[in-house]
């Protein structure tokens, strides 16, 4: 059923699109368009459309870059380098190990004999 | 010295001849394909730009050997056209900033020819159509609008369509069948109106 339907619609469609009159178009339009089709033949086409892919990928490339340097600032710049529990016991014992301030010595040297 | 200004004046001539004739192909051929790419991109601004673009694309490609001896000229020239309007159609996605031009100025390049049909009535209803469907169109993929414009437009068979569009018969059924299918959920008020008069008409 539907599929009758949609041919007698398309029978119909043809119908009207084959009976709709002309646009007619205005021979001065015509002879200018001829005029400028004339004027480009010898001239070299310039390539747009593998000008525009070259522009796009070159856009492409710099946001890519900019987003790179971005995050490279960003890690940079905010969290501080993480230390593992070895790393953070070594620095302990050292500091533990290491000779107090020469500003604390001159006291040291009242309590000895 | 002699024989190769004779050489280049030959030359001269024989791309004089084929300018010529390339012109007298190009009148022949030039409102078929402005009204297609008009149809195709519902812009006469861009269309007249298409068919500019069609017709230096044709003249470089008959530059080449290879297409010196073309079966179809005009279905080859087709071909061109479709392709041409298919990538402003696909590129025009990207436009959302594109200004439309005003109704007046395309009124201005097209005065739309006196309509052929007899009353007034048949006038009005056959603008309506027109109307109609050049908005219905836009709301087509375009795939589905270039095969239809072949199709009914242009009154090509199903074959000729795909060896233009360079698809398989099947598919341009696909694309023709969910084409109308989408024309009758948007026409199918002048489709009704249009068949109850007929049938008035038929009763009468």
């Amino acid at each position: 059923m539907k599929h009758t339907e949609q041919t007698d619609f398309e029978k119909w469609l043809h119908e009207r699109t084959q009976s709709l009159p002309e646009p007619e178009v205005s021979s001065e339009f015509l002879a200018a368009q001829r005029r400028s089709i004339y004027g480009q033949l010898g001239e070299p086409r310039r390539n747009w459309p593998s000008l525009r892919w070259a522009l796009s990928l070159a856009l492409l490339v710099c946001m890519l870059a900019g987003g790179l340097t971005l995050q490279r600032l960003k890690t940079a710049r905010g969290v501080s380098p993480a230390i593992s529990d070895d790393q953070l016991f070594s620095d302990l014992s050292a500091m533990e190990q290491r000779n107090e301030p020469k500003a604390i010595q001159p006291i040291h040297g009242l309590f000895q004999e | 010295m002699m024989a190769a200004m004779a050489d280049s004046l030959e030359a001269n001539i024989d791309a004089r001849a084929e300018t010529r004739e390339f012109g007298t192909w190009m009148v022949s051929e030039q409102k078929r394909v402005f009204l297609l790419c008009r149809r195709m991109l519902q812009d006469v601004g861009e269309a007249d730009s298409a068919t500019q673009d069609t017709f230096l694309k044709a003249w470089q490609a008959l530059q080449r050997p290879e297409t010196k001896n073309l079966d179809d000229p005009g279905k080859w020239l087709t071909r061109i056209a479709v392709n041409t309007c298919l990538d402003r159609l696909r590129s025009r996605r990207w436009q959302f900033w594109r200004k439309r031009p005003k109704a007046e100025d395309e009124s201005a390049i097209l005065n739309l020819a006196a309509a052929t049909a007899p009353n007034a009535e048949d006038q009005l209803f056959a603008r309506q159509i027109a109307q109609r469907l050049s908005r219905a169109l836009k709301r087509l993929s375009l795939r589905q609008r270039a095969v239809f414009t072949l199709r009914h437009y242009e009154d090509r068979s199903l074959a000729e369509i795909a060896e233009i569009l360079q698809l398989d018969v099947g598919t341009v059924k696909v694309h023709l069948f969910r084409a109308t299918e989408k024309l009758r959920e948007e026409l199918h008020d002048l489709y009704f109106r249009d068949r109850e008069e007929n049938e008035t008409h038929r009763t009468d």
